[in-house]
């Protein structure tokens, strides 16, 4: 019959006992003015962060700009390198095309032969020219590798 | 009727209504008050540690500074608050423990009350001074299981509000009222076994 009284008055001298015991810790002293420096510095590094920010933008922005530049100029190098071979190609063959009754006359039979042979000596020449002294490749570079696998 | 969660979203409207209107400083100015000492606690209660506490509630508030413009309200700010901060405490739990190399975790072995009492249990319990008997009592609620310690000492912190405890550890208010219960239980039986003869008259001892 008295247990559960018993148990329930326990209960309550537990809880006022507890509450008593286990009273909520006070903010340490000073703990507003360190907050206060850590705030101020975690501005400071936001500002920081946000102008490195920028900057890196601005950097990437310089870069891309001067990548699509540098590309445009590339494709307009090859544009006109091309223009230029066929513009000479048309030029050679008609040059050849007016010549060739002269240089009939001159060395014979033979002359268109002698003609194509040239004109494929020189072709030739240029092409492997133009191969050798690409972008980034020199003509030692091309020599030094030629002698390394010879 | 109000839930705990209305009513923590009702008291925070103005912070809300500044951060609305674009002015996260005064919102921030107005909350600090409000929640510093709430968060402080919040971190005692998890880190059983004082000092990291004040360093982990710090931690926290520069965070919330940093972030409440971010804040979007699909919850109460308090839950927001205390999200943030469990958070903290969590990761520096888990550095603790790496610090100590995966050791037992020396707050968990008795927490930061356990050391003053150490030795005391096995004496005669009866006959102690009151502030002993504090000692004593915080003595065996460091030594519950975690989630019945930590849900106890908020409770008391906070007053005896479970709607803030649960709030606070971003649980039901069910289950706060269930792990007090047990924490009691535990509590009422750990009293039992120090051998002695009245545990009400010893808890009621103002001397």
């Amino acid at each position: 019959m008295s247990r559960e009284p018993s148990d329930a008055a326990l209960a309550r001298a537990l809880d006022a006992a507890l509450a008593h015991a286990l009273v909520a810790p006070e903010l340490p002293a000073g703990f507003d003015a360190r907050l206060q420096r850590a705030l101020t510095r975690a501005a400071a590094d936001e500002v920081d962060e946000i102008t490195l920010r920028q900057l890196r933008q601005k950097l990437e922005q310089e870069q891309g700009e001067r990548l699509a530049a540098l590309q445009a100029g590339y494709l307009r190098l090859r544009r006109r390198t091309l223009a230029v071979l066929i513009t000479g190609a048309f030029a050679a063959g008609a040059a050849a095309a007016v010549a060739m009754p002269w240089l009939t006359n001159q060395i014979g039979p033979s002359a268109p032969l002698l003609m194509s042979a040239i004109g494929a000596a020189v072709g030739l020449a240029v092409a492997f020219g133009s191969w050798i002294v690409r972008p980034g490749v020199s003509l030692q570079a091309y020599a030094a590798t030629r002698a390394h696998h010879d | 009727m109000q839930t705990a969660g209305t009513r923590a979203a009702d008291k925070d409207q103005d912070v809300v209504g500044l951060l609305r209107a674009g002015t996260a400083e005064r919102a921030f100015a107005l909350l600090l008050p409000r929640y510093e000492q709430k968060i402080y606690r919040l971190c005692c209660a998890l880190l059983r540690d004082r000092s990291q506490a004040e360093d982990v509630a710090q931690e926290s508030l520069v965070r919330i500074w940093r972030m409440l413009h971010r804040y979007d309200g699909r919850a109460a700010l308090s839950t927001w608050i205390y999200a943030i901060t469990r958070n903290r405490c969590l990761t520096a739990l888990e550095r603790r423990r790496r610090a100590d190399g995966d050791a037992p975790d020396a707050a968990d072995a008795g927490g930061e009350w356990a050391g003053s009492v150490a030795g005391q249990a096995g004496s005669d319990p009866g006959g102690l001074s009151a502030q002993q008997r504090d000692a004593q009592l915080r003595s065996l609620v460091d030594a519950l299981p975690e989630r019945l310690r930590r849900v106890l000492v908020l409770y008391y912190f906070e007053e005896r509000s479970v709607d803030e405890v649960a709030s606070m550890l971003g649980c039901p208010a069910g289950t706060v009222k269930t792990h007090l219960f047990r924490a009691r239980a535990a509590l009422a039986e750990r009293l039992g076994a120090l051998g002695l003869d009245d545990p009400r008259a010893w808890l009621e001892d103002e001397t």
